[in-house]
C-alpha cells in the first residue's frame, strides 16, 4: 500500500499488528466469505479490540475469577455507544440495534461458539491464572481475537488439542481435573 | 459431537436393527442444538456467573427455626445448608431441611389465583378479582364467624394476621398436627408453668427419652443431635467419659437407633417407670436430692415393676446411673406423650428430673421454644363443631393442612364453611376443597421472621425472584385487605425498628438490619426463669390403664414426610426411613411373634381398624417394637396435593380420634382390631438383611473396652500367606504408575473418617448429596426393582439378640475410594480409574455401561442409570420442570447407560483448588467440606488430605478405634470408620 505523507510518496511500511497502536481494522465489504455464525448485532473484534485496543477482561470481566468468561452486559456496550455513533453507515445500522436493545431492555441472543460438552468442567480462571491476562493469553485457545471480523472456532476444542498443551507445558492430564 | 460416528454412537447404533438415520433421531444423540449467550441487560452487583452468592435465611420445614445458608447460582437457589452463625441449627441442617428447595421448585406449586366457578372447578382468576372477592366475604362475614388458620407463627407474619383479625372481627386459631400439648400440658403440672423450656444436652452426663424422638419431629431436632452427640460421642485418648443414652419406649424409632440401652416397656407405663426411678433416687438419697422431694408421695419402686415390665433391679441401676452425673437429662415426648394420659407422663419425667437436680441444669426455663405457642388439638376440635353447626361463614388457611391430619369429621365440616380460602402454594386437600386459592410464595422467596425460641430473632430474606410470576405474598394480601400501605418487607422493617430499640441494637437502623440480614437474625439468650415443683403433682396423677383390644397401635410422625407435608417432594419419598428402610410408601411395624401369630410376612396387608376409622398397610417385621403392639407412620395417604404424594399409601391420621384428650391434645396410641387381607406388595426397601452374617461392616465396642484402645488393636484380617505377592505386587504398580509423567510430585490424598460413635442414622447427608451431586430420584417401581441411587446410604443392623435386641447399629456406606479398588482393573474402557489425589474417578463420558465395575464392587456402591431420569417428559423423568432448576450446574447431569457413585464432592474439591490457587495460597484443612459432612447434625464425618500429617482426617486414621470396612478384601479403603462405642450393657 502507498501512503502519501506530505507530498512525498513513502516506502511501503508493514502494517502494525491488531492490538498495537496504528492498526486500523479493515473495510469489509463482502461478509459472505466470513467464518462463523452470524451473530444478531455484527460486533467487530478486530474494530473494538484491535483497533480501539479495549482489553479482553474490560468486557470478559470474570474470566479471572470464574470459569465463566462474561458475555458483557448490555450496559457495558451501551455505555460507549450511547455517545459513539459510528462512522459509516453499516456501522450506524449495527450500533443503532445496540441502542434499541438498550431502550428496550432486551438482551441480543449472542449465539455461542465456543461450546464445551456438558461433562467437561473448564475453569477458565486456571487458565488464566497461568497465561496471564493480556490478548496474547486469550489467543492460546481463541485465535488472533482482536484480528477477527467475526468470531469463529478457531481450534477443533477437541480433548486431544487440549490434552497437547498440556503435554507441553507439563501440567496434570488427570481425568478428574475436568471429568466430573 | 458434530461429526459423524463415534464410538458412543457406534455401539448405541450397533443395537438398533438397521442402525438407519431414523433410528439415531429416536435415541436423543446427534448434533447438539444451538445454544445461546444471553447476557445481562444491567448486571447484579453481588452476583458473578460462575461463582455462587450466599445469603442467609431461616428454614421452615418445622418449628425449629433452623437459620439457612443458600447457594444461590445465577438466580437460582441450588443449596441449602445450615448458618453456623444460628444458635438453634450450628450451621447443620436435617433432610427435610435440605429437601426444601423441592418445596421451592414443586412441579405442582399453583401458579396464580384460581377461584371456584359456578360449575364448581377451580379456575384461574386474577388478583384484583381475586382480592376484591375476598374483601367482599370479610365484610359479609362480620358477626357470622370467621376464622384463620395457620401453622405456628411465632414472628411478624403472626402479628399481622392477629392485628387484622382484630380489625375485621375474626379469630386466629394456629394449628400444628403435632403441637406438644403433652409437654405444655405436663410442665404445667409439675412445674406450673405451660412453656416448653430448652433442653441442655450437650451439658448432660446421662440421658434418657421417655419416647422422645429429639433427633427427628421432637421440637428441635438438629440442635438436640448436635448437642447430644457433644456429649454421647467417645472422645478417644482423653478420660474418656460418654453420657449413657437410654431410650424408653415400646417401639424404637430412629432417634433410638444410636442408644446404648432400649428399655422395651409397656405402652402407656412410661411415666410410672419415672416415678419408680424417681422413688429408688429419692428413698436412697441417690445425688443431690432436694429438700422437698421427700413430700412427693412417690409410689414403691417395686409395686410398679410388674405393671412396667421391667425388673426392679433394672429400675434401680438406672436410678443409680442417672443421679451418678450431677447433669443428668430426661425428654419425655412422641409416643409417651401421645397417649391419654400423656400430659402425666411428661409430668411424671419433670419429676424424675426434680429430684435428680436436673431442672435448672440441664432443663432451663428462660430460653423458651417457641412451639409452644401453637393452638393445641382442642382448638381445632372446638372449630369443628363450629363449622359443622354452620357457625363459620368465612375460613382461611395458611401454612396447614387441617383436611388431611384432622380427617373425616373436620373434612365434612370443613364442607359446611360459608366460604373457604386458602393461602397454600400447593393444590393440597385443604387448598383443594377451598373456594378460593391465593397461593402465598415459597419461604425462600419471601420477607419475614420467627422467633423460634426466646431471644432468637431469625430472619428470612428472598433469594431469588419468586418461580412463578402470578403468586403473592400472603402478608401483602393481608396488608391490603387491612387498608394499610406498603409491602410486607416495610411491615417488617417496621417491626425490627422497634425491636431494635426494644433490645438496644446499636448504629442507624439501616446498618443494624443488614448486620441482622447478614448474619441471618439476631441472637441472644433470654434470662432463665427458675421453677418449683407443684406439692400436689404425684398425687393427681392415675395410673395408666389401656383399653384390651388384640392390638395397640402407635401413630407416629414419619422423620421425613412429617404430618404430610414432604409427601410432594420425592427426595424425601425415596429417602429411605432411618429404621425400616422402606421408601415410598407406608408401612405397619410388626414383632416376629406377632407376625407369626398372625401369620404373615413382609408386604403383606393388614386391615387396622380403630373406633374412629381403618387403614389397610403393609407389614414390616421387625424386633425394634414390642410384641402386640404396631407403629404406623404418618405423612401418606394424600388425596390431592401432587403427582408424589396423590393416591400413595395410607393415611395413618385416619386412626386417631377426632375428640381431643384430657390435655387438649389427640391421642396417638390406639387400641386397634387387626385382620389379615389378601392383599400383598412388595415393599420398596433399599434394605439387603437387617443381620450382618458376618460381614463385619460395623464394630461395636462396649466403652471399658474402648477406653483402653491402643492403635493396631482392633485387629483387621491378616492378608493369606499366598496372596501377600500379589497384594503387594499390585498395589505397588498402581502407584508406580501415579509417579509417571506429570503426575510426578506431592499429591494430597483425599480421605474421610466417620465416627459411628457420632452417627445417629439420621439420613441428612443421603438427602444432602441428592441436593449436590444431581441425583436423580427412581420412584418406587425402581426401587422395588433395586435400581435405587443413593450414593450414601445408612445400613442399619440389629444388635443383640435377634428376637429382642439390645439396640442397632447404624453406619453410612458410600464409595469407600478404594486405594486398590476391585472396580478399576475391570471397566475395559478406563472410565473408573484412579486419580493422583487418591479417589475412585468415574469419568462420565468414557463408561460405556458394561456394569463390570459395579459387579466388582464388594461395598456395592456403584449404581448405574438405568433410564434416562433427565429426559423432558420421559417415563422415569425425575426433574419435571421447575425442578430442574435445583440442579448443581458443578456436577453432570448423568445419562442413560452410565455408572456413577459418590465422587468425594470432587466439584467442591476442586473449586476449593481453583479458588487457592488464583489467591497464590494453599487448601488449608477443613476448607474442602463434602455436602454430607457439611450437613451432617452430628459432625460425624470428616474430610481432609491424608497426606497432610497435621490434617484431622489423618490424625482420625491413627485413631485406635478406626477401622476399614471388609479389611481382609485389601481393597484399602480411603475412608477410616470409628468403631461404635456403647456405654454399659453390652455391645
Amino acid at each position: 500500500m502507498i501512503a502519501v505523507v506530505g507530498g512525498r510518496i513513502a516506502a511501503q511500511a508493514a502494517s502494525p499488528a491488531p492490538g498495537t497502536p496504528g492498526y486500523k481494522a479493515p473495510l469489509i465489504t463482502d461478509t459472505a466469505g466470513l467464518q462463523g455464525p452470524r451473530q444478531p448485532i455484527f460486533f467487530r473484534h478486530d474494530i473494538h479490540a484491535g483497533q480501539d485496543r479495549i482489553p479482553c477482561m474490560y468486557c470478559h470481566n470474570t474470566v479471572a475469577v470464574s470459569t465463566e468468561p462474561g458475555m458483557p452486559a448490555l450496559r457495558t456496550c451501551f455505555g460507549c455507544h450511547q455517545i459513539i455513533s459510528g462512522s459509516t453507515p453499516s456501522h450506524q445500522a449495527e450500533i443503532a440495534k445496540v441502542r434499541k436493545a438498550w431502550s428496550d431492555r432486551k438482551a441480543p441472543e449472542w449465539i455461542r461458539v465456543y461450546w464445551l460438552p456438558g461433562y467437561v468442567h473448564f475453569p477458565h480462571m486456571r487458565h488464566i491464572k497461568v497465561l496471564g491476562t493480556g490478548p496474547e493469553s486469550c489467543a492460546n485457545c481463541h485465535g488472533a481475537v482482536n484480528g477477527t471480523t467475526q468470531i469463529s472456532q478457531v481450534p477443533t476444542l477437541k480433548m486431544g488439542w487440549c490434552i497437547s498443551c498440556h503435554i507441553a507445558r507439563s501440567v496434570s492430564r488427570d481425568c478428574s481435573v475436568c471429568h466430573y | 459431537m458434530s461429526d459423524g460416528m463415534d464410538r458412543r454412537r457406534f455401539l448405541k447404533v450397533l443395537g438398533v436393527a438397521g442402525g438407519g438415520a431414523a433410528a439415531l433421531s429416536g435415541c436423543g444423540i446427534g448434533p447438539e442444538p444451538t445454544e445461546k449467550l444471553i447476557p445481562y441487560v444491567i448486571p447484579p452487583e453481588d452476583q458473578t456467573p460462575g461463582l455462587a452468592t450466599w445469603y442467609s435465611s431461616t428454614c421452615r420445614e418445622c418449628g425449629a427455626g433452623c437459620g439457612l445458608h443458600v447457594k444461590v447460582r445465577e438466580g437460582r437457589a441450588i443449596k441449602l445448608e445450615g448458618n453456623p452463625d444460628s444458635p438453634v441449627n450450628h450451621g447443620r441442617l436435617c433432610a427435610r431441611g435440605q429437601a426444601g428447595l423441592q418445596g421451592l421448585y414443586n412441579p405442582d406449586r399453583v401458579t396464580g389465583p384460581m377461584q371456584r366457578s359456578a360449575s364448581g372447578t377451580l379456575e384461574a382468576t386474577t388478583w384484583d378479582k381475586a382480592i376484591a372477592t375476598l374483601q367482599e366475604k370479610v365484610a359479609a362475614a362480620r358477626g357470622k364467624g370467621f376464622v384463620f388458620i395457620t401453622g405456628v407463627e411465632t414472628g411478624s407474619f403472626g402479628e399481622l394476621v392477629d392485628e387484622w383479625m382484630q380489625q375485621v372481627g375474626g379469630r386466629h386459631v394456629t394449628y400444628e398436627p403435632f403441637a406438644f400439648e403433652a409437654l405444655r400440658e405436663g410442665n404445667r403440672l409439675a412445674f406450673g408453668d405451660g412453656a416448653i423450656p430448652t433442653y441442655d444436652f450437650a451439658a448432660a452426663g446421662y440421658i434418657m427419652s421417655f419416647g422422645a424422638d429429639f433427633m427427628e419431629t421432637w421440637l428441635s431436632p438438629v440442635g438436640f443431635q448436635n448437642a447430644f452427640t457433644q456429649a454421647h460421642s467417645f472422645a478417644s485418648g482423653q478420660n474418656a467419659s460418654m453420657a449413657k443414652f437410654v431410650f424408653v419406649g415400646p417401639r424404637l424409632p430412629q432417634t433410638g437407633l444410636i442408644a446404648d440401652e432400649w428399655i422395651n416397656i409397656n405402652p402407656g407405663t412410661e411415666g410410672m417407670l419415672a416415678l419408680a426411678m424417681a422413688q429408688v433416687i429419692v428413698s436412697k438419697r441417690l445425688g443431690n436430692v432436694p429438700a422437698d422431694a421427700a413430700r412427693l408421695g412417690l409410689p414403691a419402686a417395686g409395686d410398679v415393676a410388674k405393671t412396667i415390665g421391667v425388673d426392679l433391679a433394672v429400675i434401680e441401676r438406672l436410678a443409680t446411673e442417672f443421679t451418678r452425673t450431677s447433669a443428668p437429662l430426661a425428654v419425655a415426648g412422641g409416643m409417651a406423650a401421645h397417649y391419654p394420659n400423656g400430659g402425666q407422663i411428661v409430668a411424671a419425667v419433670n419429676v424424675l428430673n426434680y429430684v435428680a437436680g436436673a431442672v435448672g441444669k440441664t432443663v432451663k426455663f428462660g430460653g423458651d421454644l417457641a412451639q409452644g405457642s401453637a393452638g393445641k388439638h382442642a382448638d381445632m376440635a372446638t372449630l369443628t363443631t363450629e363449622m359443622a353447626g354452620g357457625g363459620v361463614a368465612l375460613v382461611l388457611v395458611h401454612g396447614a393442612n387441617p383436611v388431611h391430619t384432622l380427617g373425616g369429621a373436620f373434612a365434612q365440616a370443613w364442607s359446611k364453611a360459608g366460604f373457604r380460602v386458602s393461602f397454600s402454594p400447593y393444590l393440597d386437600e385443604s387448598a383443594a376443597g377451598a373456594d378460593l386459592v391465593l397461593p402465598d410464595l415459597h419461604p425462600l422467596e419471601q420477607w419475614n421472621d420467627s422467633r423460634p425460641r426466646a431471644g432468637v430473632y431469625a430472619l428470612q430474606q428472598p433469594v431469588m425472584l419468586p418461580v412463578f410470576d402470578g403468586t403473592k405474598q400472603t402478608g401483602d394480601v393481608l396488608l391490603q385487605l387491612s387498608g394499610k400501605s406498603g409491602t410486607f418487607k416495610t411491615y417488617l422493617q417496621g417491626k425490627w425498628a422497634a425491636l431494635q430499640k426494644r433490645i438496644g441494637g446499636k448504629g442507624a437502623f439501616e446498618d443494624w438490619w443488614d448486620g441482622a440480614l447478614q448474619h441471618g437474625g439476631i441472637y441472644g439468650d433470654a434470662p432463665s426463669r427458675p421453677v418449683r415443683l407443684s406439692a400436689g403433682v404425684v398425687a393427681g396423677m392415675s395410673t395408666s390403664s389401656e383399653p384390651a383390644s388384640n392390638a395397640m397401635a402407635v401413630v407416629f410422625p414419619h422423620p421425613a414426610l412429617h404430618d404430610g407435608r414432604g409427601a410432594n417432594k420425592p427426595w424425601l419419598q425415596e429417602l429411605p426411613d432411618p429404621v425400616s428402610k422402606i421408601t415410598w410408601h407406608g408401612w405397619v411395624e410388626v414383632h416376629p411373634e406377632t407376625a407369626a401369630k398372625w401369620d404373615v410376612t413382609n408386604g403383606d396387608y393388614l386391615l387396622v381398624k380403630s373406633a374412629h376409622g381403618a387403614v389397610s398397610a403393609p407389614v414390616w417385621i421387625t424386633p425394634s417394637i414390642r410384641p402386640g403392639v404396631v407403629a404406623l407412620p404418618t405423612g401418606q395417604g394424600h388425596k390431592a396435593y401432587g403427582r408424589y404424594a396423590k393416591d400413595r399409601s395410607f393415611n395413618a391420621f385416619d386412626l386417631l380420634p377426632a375428640e381431643p384428650n384430657a390435655y387438649g391434645g389427640r391421642t396417638h396410641v390406639v387400641g386397634v382390631a387387626v385382620t389379615k387381607t389378601a392383599e400383598h406388595r412388595k415393599l420398596a426397601t433399599s434394605e439387603g438383611s437387617s443381620r450382618e452374617h458376618g460381614a463385619q461392616v460395623v464394630t461395636v465396642l462396649p466403652l471399658n473396652e474402648a477406653r483402653g484402645l491402643k492403635v493396631g488393636e482392633l485387629d483387621e484380617e491378616e492378608i493369606p500367606e499366598y496372596a501377600r505377592d500379589a497384594e503387594r505386587g499390585w498395589a505397588e504398580a498402581q502407584h508406580e504408575k501415579a509417579f509417571l509423567g506429570n503426575y510426578a510430585g506431592e499429591h494430597p490424598r483425599w480421605a474421610m473418617a466417620i465416627d459411628l460413635s457420632k452417627c445417629t442414622g439420621c439420613s441428612a447427608c443421603v438427602t444432602a448429596c441428592y441436593a449436590e451431586n444431581n441425583l436423580a430420584t427412581v420412584g418406587e417401581e425402581l426401587v422395588v426393582r433395586r435400581r435405587e441411587m443413593a450414593w450414601m446410604r445408612i445400613e442399619r443392623y440389629w444388635r443383640g439378640d435377634a428376637a429382642s435386641p439390645s439396640g442397632a447399629a447404624v453406619t453410612p456406606m458410600l464409595c469407600q475410594q478404594c486405594g486398590s479398588a476391585p472396580c478399576e482393573p475391570v471397566c475395559p474402557v478406563f472410565a473408573a480409574y484412579h486419580t493422583p489425589d487418591g479417589l475412585n474417578g468415574q469419568v462420565y463420558n468414557r463408561c460405556v455401561g458394561t456394569r463390570y465395575c459395579s459387579n466388582n464392587c464388594p461395598y456395592k456402591v456403584r449404581f448405574f442409570n438405568w433410564f434416562n431420569y433427565a429426559e423432558r417428559g420421559g417415563e422415569f423423568e425425575a426433574w419435571p420442570e421447575p425442578l430442574s432448576w435445583l440442579l448443581n450446574p458443578d456436577v453432570t447431569v448423568r445419562e442413560k447407560g452410565v455408572m456413577e457413585k459418590c465422587t468425594f464432592c470432587v466439584q467442591r474439591i476442586r473449586s476449593t483448588q481453583h479458588k487457592a490457587r488464583i489467591e497464590d495460597r494453599q487448601v488449608q484443612d477443613g476448607e474442602i467440606v463434602p455436602a454430607c459432612a457439611q450437613t451432617c447434625p452430628s459432625e460425624a464425618i470428616v474430610f481432609g488430605d491424608l497426606n497432610n500429617p497435621a490434617s484431622k482426617v489423618h490424625a482420625l486414621s491413627n485413631d485406635p478405634r478406626g477401622y476399614h470396612v471388609l479389611a481382609r478384601l485389601n481393597t484399602k479403603p480411603g475412608i477410616t470408620y470409628l468403631a461404635r462405642v456403647v456405654a454399659g450393657g453390652e455391645a
